[in-house]
């Protein structure tokens, strides 16, 4: 190991960095910029569906059920319709998501102690944001319901109102979420964010970096000269791992500051355990930079071992607990999965090194892997 | 680092060398020696197999077979390959490729000298030294992408010589290039080499720069067919050229071929490689088979291409085309001569400018091509020929300036005149995973020509372009020659009157080069098509009736061939080539003295004189004083490439204006 050679090609390459637009892009702009945009688009709250009307009864009791649903943060009322025929168009160019009808004698039936059928149609082209909406609109329709039953027995059976309303709901289930109260869908996407975004760009970076020397034919001036391989992808490598380690800050600052995240954990253990993982996926970007020759092959199977992966078992979307078996066996040999659980660890439920440090330690053992195998998969006098 | 003296191992010892992709053969039992500070020339088509063994000499690949010693050291492993790497100084191909385009030329040789260890002072002394010696001293902080193509290639060689390398293996340094640009290199090389006493491997793509080694080796199809010095290679085959001209060249050259194996048609000339005849005789052979009514007949001077193609049919490499020239003609191709009556230019260019935000790519272009004309456009990569093309075609609007392509306005009637040519492209715009007949079939159908002419013209054009036997044949399986030729036939598919092929030939070896041309031939002399080809390569240039020579984006020159070569010799006197005994030490003395046009070539010196008594009087005291024995002065016919720098140079000196 000559450190001079080392700094040689690491200044090198970090002016390069620095100099091509493209490179600078996509150093420094595009993983913020993954970040704010899959942000903001991939809420899974579903609030403010837009709802519409049709009254019938037009009463103060069918006023009185609909404003139950007016005043909720899960809808946003969009007003009343006149016909039945404005319903379709409606629900077919998505303006409202929901539409409410309720029949004629409403209030009438009501009083006469005889029920009545309120219809709801839902847009059911999404099913999770349909089932949600469906959830609503039960729990507010329930709620209706107990207070006009207990408004009957207090009228009825000279109850008060207390009692009446504890009768009928002999056992509340108290509900407390803990680490996410509110069970606030972007606390937990963020910082899975930083996950999905760091498995994606540090290998994109590293492959396109050392293939695009192979595509210019500048890989020779490494192949024929004294430099060895440790030093050259040891030099190579660096920047792109400091360049990722500087992202990683940016994307921890953005998950707490712009999504308002809570980061309850310890700083340092978190810190350490991202620059392993940064270290980790460049190893895998270096894999495949050593098994390809063109940027565009590069990019097509950075893309596959990269996205892939994360989608479907780094706990990103579905919890590892739901996948199947086999599901569950291929997330354990995958390194996002264990950053997920670093991640929501330090997040949301503050915890540290000592729950979390065998998945940190999978990541060291992993990023070791990676690079030995990607130092013995390359050479300075291949075949072709 | 140089070998402590002349060692008794050459720099470079091959033997039964083998280097195979998978299945394919890319260089089979080659042996080769380059010995101690002498330039080795590897001179070969695309796909000859240079590349590889460049690659194997220089530690960067490995082998299938035989063995390799470098400085002695037997290269069998990434060890020992390693273990000679500092003695070692590789420049890949393709033009400032492997240098670093953001960074600037200082950045650029400091990133080669740190990487290679050189001490920080002797890298300053050396980096100085080497950028004044290839005057880029001024350019030190502009990025290297902003360098013209023969700086980038300076630069490139200074990065391979920074840690003053024993051996550098360069890989095709010139293709592309300028032919100023590309004697800048030559000179700067040999002058380099020999200060430092380096040995070189150099390949090249043209044959016209063999006369700059010392020894080399012919390539071709993974096999060295012969090496030595060039004189020696030149005297492989015994045999004469012999040139003629003649009012029915057509004829003549069927007649010539039946007798004859190597027959080709250059510009307005036949020429004839008569094997194993001294001059006399073969002028005499020659003569029997042409009869009367030849204006001239004459014996030349042969080229290496000649010889190279001669030793490739002794070796039974040559496949060849089963047919002379035959007077078939399609009965079908629109009666072009009824239609557009009236004789003068089918192709006109008048003042074409074209921008690329501030870069002018062409500038001010114009010319004429007459009807049945064989129109080149001579001039390096980035020259603006392809561009120059594109415009007359309709496929890029000009920045001024208009043109005229079979009597229609390209700026009015873009439709009209793409019914009329055929284009076809520098990447050839054909399917691989189609078949050739498919390929045609394909063009036909874009064309609009319905099912019986669809037939028809597939069958002439499979006959014209010499495709038969290839019809079934997947495209991604041909050769290189056999693409070029089936990329010629999609531009034939609709009967086109007019053709513009933009540097068809790059890449495809000498044989393959005069099929194609031989087919160019006979469609401009037998259908009367009007041909407009761009070339880098200046050996082609003389195929052409006409040619015009671009230079940063003008026209420099415009005549025949013939014309320009005359013109630069009542010009400037002659050529002549001056052998020492210490050549780059010859020319530096004889620039100075103020000779034109000095170059170096191998051991020999060219320059252009006018008087030759008093200029051999003058060469000879001016190395007289320097010490230099002078072996021999002789008079060589001007190339094209002299015909290029010294129009090069007038317009430089002129301040950029053209002619």
């Amino acid at each position: 190991m000559n450190f001079k050679r080392i700094l040689a090609v690491t200044s090198r390459e970090a002016r390069g960095m620095v100099r091509d637009k493209l490179f600078f892009a996509m150093a420094f702009i595009v993983p913020a910029l993954l970040m704010l945009t899959f942000g903001y688009g991939l809420s899974l709250d579903v609030m403010h569906s837009p709802l519409a009307a049709l009254d019938y009864d037009r009463t103060s009791m069918s006023r009185d059920y609909l404003h139950r649903f007016m005043d909720s943060p899960a809808f946003s009322f969009r007003g009343y319709l006149k016909s039945e025929r404005q319903i379709y168009p409606l629900l077919a160019s998505g303006t409202v998501r929901a539409v409410l009808i309720i029949p004629e004698h409403f209030q009438q039936n009501l009083l006469a102690g005889r029920p009545a059928a309120v219809q709801t149609l839902i847009d059911g082209t999404f099913p999770f944001r349909a089932q949600t909406v469906k959830g609503y609109v039960a729990a507010i329709n329930n709620s209706f319901n107990l207070r006009e039953l207990s408004l009957y027995l207090c009228r009825t059976r000279a109850m008060s109102r207390r009692r009446a309303l504890a009768g009928l709901e002999p056992i509340k289930a108290q509900v407390r979420c803990l680490y996410n109260r509110n069970l606030r869908s972007d606390w937990s996407i963020a910082p899975r964010l930083m996950m999905m975004v760091m498995m994606i760009c540090p290998p994109f970076l590293t492959a396109m970096g050392v293939v695009r020397e192979k595509e210019t034919g500048a890989i020779y001036n490494i192949y024929s000269s004294t430099i060895t391989r440790g030093e050259y992808l040891l030099g190579k490598l660096t920047p792109y791992v400091v360049v990722s380690i500087f992202n990683a800050v940016v994307l921890w600052l953005i998950a707490t500051e712009v999504f308002g995240a809570p980061f309850r954990g310890g700083r340092l253990f978190f810190f350490a355990s991202s620059v392993l993982y940064v270290i980790c996926t460049t190893g895998m970007g270096l894999i495949v930079s050593v098994l390809v020759g063109t940027q565009v092959a590069a990019s097509l199977v950075t893309f596959i071992v990269t996205v892939v992966p994360t989608v479907f078992y780094s706990g990103m979307f579905v919890p590892i607990s739901s996948l199947s078996p086999s599901g569950r066996v291929v997330a354990r040999l995958l390194p996002a999965m264990y950053f997920t659980n670093i991640v929501s660890g330090c997040f949301l439920k503050g915890v540290g090194f000592k729950v979390l440090w065998s998945d940190a330690a999978v990541l060291a053992i992993y990023a070791a892997a990676l690079f030995m195998l990607g130092y013995s998969r390359f050479h300075k006098r291949p075949a072709s | 680092m140089v070998a402590e003296g002349l060692g008794p191992q050459p720099a470079v010892r091959l033997r039964a060398f083998t280097k195979n992709y998978g299945r394919l053969r890319a260089v089979c039992g080659v042996d080769l020696d380059v010995d101690r500070e002498e330039i080795f020339g590897l001179i070969g088509p695309d796909g000859a197999g240079k590349s590889s063994l460049m690659k194997a000499v220089a530690g960067v690949m490995s082998f299938e077979g035989g063995s390799l010693e470098v400085f002695g050291t037997r290269i069998d492993s990434e060890k020992s390959a390693e273990s000679v790497k500092e003695r070692l100084g590789f420049m890949p191909q393709g033009l400032g490729q492997n240098l670093y385009p953001d960074l600037s030329v200082d950045e650029n040789i400091d990133f080669f000298s740190r990487s290679r260890l050189v001490p920080a002072k002797e890298a300053a002394e050396r980096k100085k030294g080497l950028l004044e010696m290839t005057r880029l001293t001024p350019f030190r902080a502009r990025p290297m992408k902003n360098l013209s193509g023969g700086m980038k290639q300076k630069l490139g060689l200074v990065c391979t010589l920074i840690h003053e390398p024993g051996l550098v293996i360069l890989d095709e340094p010139t293709t592309g290039l300028d032919p100023v640009s590309r004697r800048d290199f030559w000179t700067t090389l040999s002058v380099l080499l020999r200060e430092k006493k380096i040995t070189a491997l150099v390949s090249t793509a043209y044959m016209d720069e063999a006369s700059r080694f010392h020894r080399l080796s012919l390539f071709y199809g993974g096999r060295a067919v012969a090496q030595g010095s060039p004189d020696e290679i030149m005297a492989a085959v015994p045999g004469a050229l012999v040139v003629c001209k003649t009012e029915r060249q057509s004829e003549t050259l069927a007649g010539l071929k039946k007798s004859f194996s190597d027959v080709q048609v250059r510009g307005s000339w036949l020429r004839v490689f008569v094997k194993g005849a001294d001059e006399q005789e073969a002028v005499g052979r020659v003569g029997q088979v042409v009869g009367e009514g030849v204006a001239e007949l004459r014996s030349a001077p042969a080229e290496l291409e000649d010889i190279f193609i001669a030793l490739l049919r002794e070796k039974g490499l040559v496949v060849e085309s089963s047919r002379g020239v035959s007077d078939m003609t399609d009965s079908a191709m629109p009666a072009r001569i009824e239609e557009e009556g009236r004789g003068g230019a089918d192709i006109e260019a008048r003042n074409l400018v074209r921008d690329f935000g501030g870069f002018r790519a062409v500038d001010g272009v114009s010319f004429r091509v007459e009807r049945g004309e064989i129109f080149g456009l001579l001039g390096a990569n980035g020259a603006g020929k392809s561009t120059a093309i594109k415009m007359l075609v309709g496929l890029l609007p000009p920045t001024a300036g208009t043109g005229y392509v079979a009597g229609r306005s390209m700026l009015q009637a873009p439709r009209a005149i793409r019914e009329r040519i055929g284009y076809m492209s520098q990447v050839f715009s054909l399917y691989t995973d189609l078949t050739v007949v498919e390929n045609i079939r394909l063009y036909a159908g874009i064309y609009g020509l319905d099912r019986g002419r669809s037939r028809q013209r597939t069958d002439w054009i499979l006959e014209m372009t010499e495709l038969a036997g290839h019809e079934d044949q997947r495209t991604e399986s041909l050769p290189m020659g056999v693409r070029q030729r089936l990329a010629l036939g999609c531009a034939l598919v609709h009967g086109p009157r007019i053709l513009f092929l933009d540097e068809p030939t790059s890449g495809v070896d000498p044989i393959g080069r005069r099929r194609f041309w031989d087919i160019l031939f006979r469609l401009s002399r037998n259908e009367l098509v009007t041909i407009l080809i761009t070339t880098h390569y200046m050996g082609e240039a003389e195929h052409c009736d006409h040619l015009a020579l671009m230079h940063g984006g003008k026209i420099v020159a415009d005549a025949s061939p013939g014309e320009m070569k005359r013109r630069l010799a009542n010009e400037t006197g002659g050529l002549l080539e001056v052998k020492t005994d210490r050549a780059a030490e010859a020319m530096e003395a004889l620039r100075e003295a103020g000779f034109q046009g000095v170059s170096i070539h191998g051991r020999q010196i060219h320059l252009l004189a006018p008087d030759r008594e008093a200029a051999e009087h003058r060469i000879r005291k001016v190395l007289a004083e320097k010490n230099i024995a002078l072996i021999a002065v002789s008079q060589q016919p001007v190339t094209m490439e002299d015909v290029f720098v010294h129009h090069v140079m007038a317009m430089e000196a002129n301040g950029g204006k053209s002619r």
